[in-house]
């Protein structure tokens, strides 16, 4: 009978016992996905100051604590200064003393929520691969010979033999950026169009032979040359031959740099999207135009003349008759025809003879026989 | 008699102890940091480019877990980069004669080694490793594998060699570092 009992706690207990697991690993990997940041991501800005962020405030809502240690050097630390978002910790801010280079860097975070903790730990880390140097500054042109100009530039960076550059530029009449790669820190533009206005932006990057990494810094504020009629009073075109002068445009503040971007983006819209709308749209109304009133259709497509009423007269009234309709004489008419023959008509003049002055007076004719017209004869 | 020639015995060894160059460093190049920039950045870091790229194929989670408990782990010290680097070639020139790592890999990184010796102008001490850089400029006319046969192997000699690859790497971009200033 107890056996019995015992074999039935047993059974119910299994399934207890089974789910208590299946409970607590499903609650870890709640835990875990719900509130786990992606990975650790450090960056060393300048070789100045280091952050290392998990994620944003908008995301995370447990609390996170970060400690760090270096390989084989120190024990494990606890971050002292929390980067903080909408109330929860998203980072850790090192300052230079802390940093060490060219040492094995590891991070754990522990992210803990209601009695909790969970351990996020990171990749062994090298910071000398994690370094984002500062955007060079005093962006400067000058003008060579042969059209040639000569940009060069400084870093905030302490070890300028330590970095590589890339030069983005472009024209006014370009669409799209030109870039060039640069080992120093100038950069010549072999040919110049005095013409176009020229616009550079440069940045840097940690070169291999110190480190490897992938971190460029941010663009530099650009600088400008040549001339540009849109834009008012910045700069005027240098004639060639002239003296050579450090032709030093402008460094341009940003809010200034953001206002001319706005104006580019719409010149771009304007060109690109507006006005072959209003093209097409002005198009497809002289077409409706077009085919809607006969009145300028009948302009751009006149009629052809059709001669046929004009003839109506011809073959109704005068049966096809041409020379009649068209009114030529009738003895015109004989004239051409091929068997035509006309009777000679000879004339001649009679001799004068003076009449007696009793029986007619001087200047009046006599009787028809005699008269000047006697012989005359006008044959038909 | 015999205090005397005890004497003068006890007078020579410390002198001979002084003058010997015991712990001197066997690199002779220590001052010329233009002339070892010049040939760093000209010739010996594309070859360590190229082997670290090499090494990058290898799948990582071959090597994770066979870290740390056996390898040699070499630092780079301050103030003693130099000696640093010579340490880590001469040790990297031990994995030529490994048969397990591939052998066109093996290759390169005593192509690396020997470069480093070169530059810094260092030996190796008793066990004259020097003799494998002579195999090494010696040309090859056997097949060499491939690259996609390379990524099959993987053991624990390679995680090692592959461990002393990026210590040299970061050695030279430290010492690069401080001759820049």
């Amino acid at each position: 009978m107890q056996g019995g009992l015992h074999t039935k706690h047993r059974t119910m207990a299994v399934p207890g016992a089974s789910l208590v697991p299946i409970l607590l690993l499903g609650l870890g990997i709640r835990l875990a996905a719900a509130h786990s940041p992606a990975g650790v991501e450090c960056i060393l800005f300048n070789e100045e100051y280091m952050t290392c962020t998990w994620g944003s405030g908008q995301t995370l809502t447990a609390n996170y604590s970060l400690y760090y240690w270096y390989e084989n050097r120190s024990p494990v630390a606890e971050c002292k200064q929390y980067l903080w978002e909408r109330g929860v910790r998203t980072g850790c801010r090192f300052e230079q003393s802390e940093i060490i280079q060219f040492q094995p860097f590891h991070v754990r975070v522990n992210a803990s929520q209601d009695g909790r903790i969970l351990e996020i730990p990171s990749n062994r880390m090298e910071l000398q691969n994690l370094v984002k140097p500062e955007a060079p500054v005093n962006l400067t042109i000058r003008n060579m010979s042969s059209n040639q100009l000569q940009l060069t530039w400084s870093s905030p960076y302490p070890k300028a033999h330590c970095l590589e550059h890339v030069v983005k530029y472009k024209s006014n009449k370009d669409t799209s950026w030109m870039k060039q790669e640069v080992k120093g820190d100038i950069f010549s533009f072999p040919s110049v169009d005095y013409e176009k206005f020229y616009t550079f932006y440069v940045r840097s990057k940690i070169n291999n032979y110190c480190g490897s990494t992938q971190l460029w810094s941010e663009w530099s504020v650009p600088v400008f040359w040549g001339s540009n009629t849109t834009s008012k009073g910045r700069s005027s075109p240098e004639p060639p031959g002239s003296p050579r002068h450090p032709h030093t445009v402008l460094t341009v503040s940003p809010w200034l740099f953001a206002g001319m971007a706005e104006e580019q983006l719409q010149w771009f819209w304007i060109h690109t999207v507006l006005i072959p709308i209003a093209s097409c749209l002005l198009l497809l109304v002289l077409v409706v135009l077009l085919v809607r009133m006969e009145r300028v259709w009948v302009i751009i497509m006149p009629r052809i003349p059709n001669p046929n009423k004009n003839f109506d007269d011809l073959f109704i009234t005068h049966n096809g008759d041409f020379q009649e309709w068209v009114g030529v004489p009738k003895d015109v008419v004989e004239s051409f025809k091929p068997n035509y023959s006309e009777s000679i008509c000879h004339v001649s003049e009679l001799p004068y003879e003076p009449l007696q002055d009793s029986i007619h007076p001087p200047g009046v004719p006599g009787p028809q026989e005699h008269g000047p017209y006697k012989n005359s004869y006008v044959g038909a | 008699m015999s205090h005397a020639f005890f004497r003068s015995i006890f007078r020579v060894l410390p002198l001979l102890l002084v003058l010997s160059p015991v712990n001197s460093s066997s690199c002779t190049m220590g001052n010329k940091t233009t002339e070892i920039r010049v040939k760093y950045e000209n010739i010996l870091s594309h070859d360590i480019e190229e082997l670290v790229n090499i090494s990058a194929e290898y799948r990582d989670r071959c090597c994770k877990n066979k870290r740390h408990e056996h390898n040699k782990v070499f630092f780079c010290n301050d103030t003693q980069e130099i000696e640093s680097l010579q340490s880590m070639a001469c040790n990297m020139l031990k994995f030529f004669n490994k048969q397990k790592i591939n052998k066109e890999f093996r290759r390169k990184a005593a192509l690396v080694s020997c470069g480093t010796l070169q530059v810094l102008q260092c030996k190796c001490g008793r066990h004259k490793k020097e003799k494998v850089c002579m195999q090494v400029n010696a040309p090859n006319n056997e097949d060499t594998e491939t690259v996609e046969q390379l990524k099959k192997k993987c053991n624990q000699e390679f995680c090692e060699l592959k461990e002393n690859i990026s210590s040299l790497r970061s050695c030279w971009n430290k010492f690069e570092k401080i001759i820049s200033r």
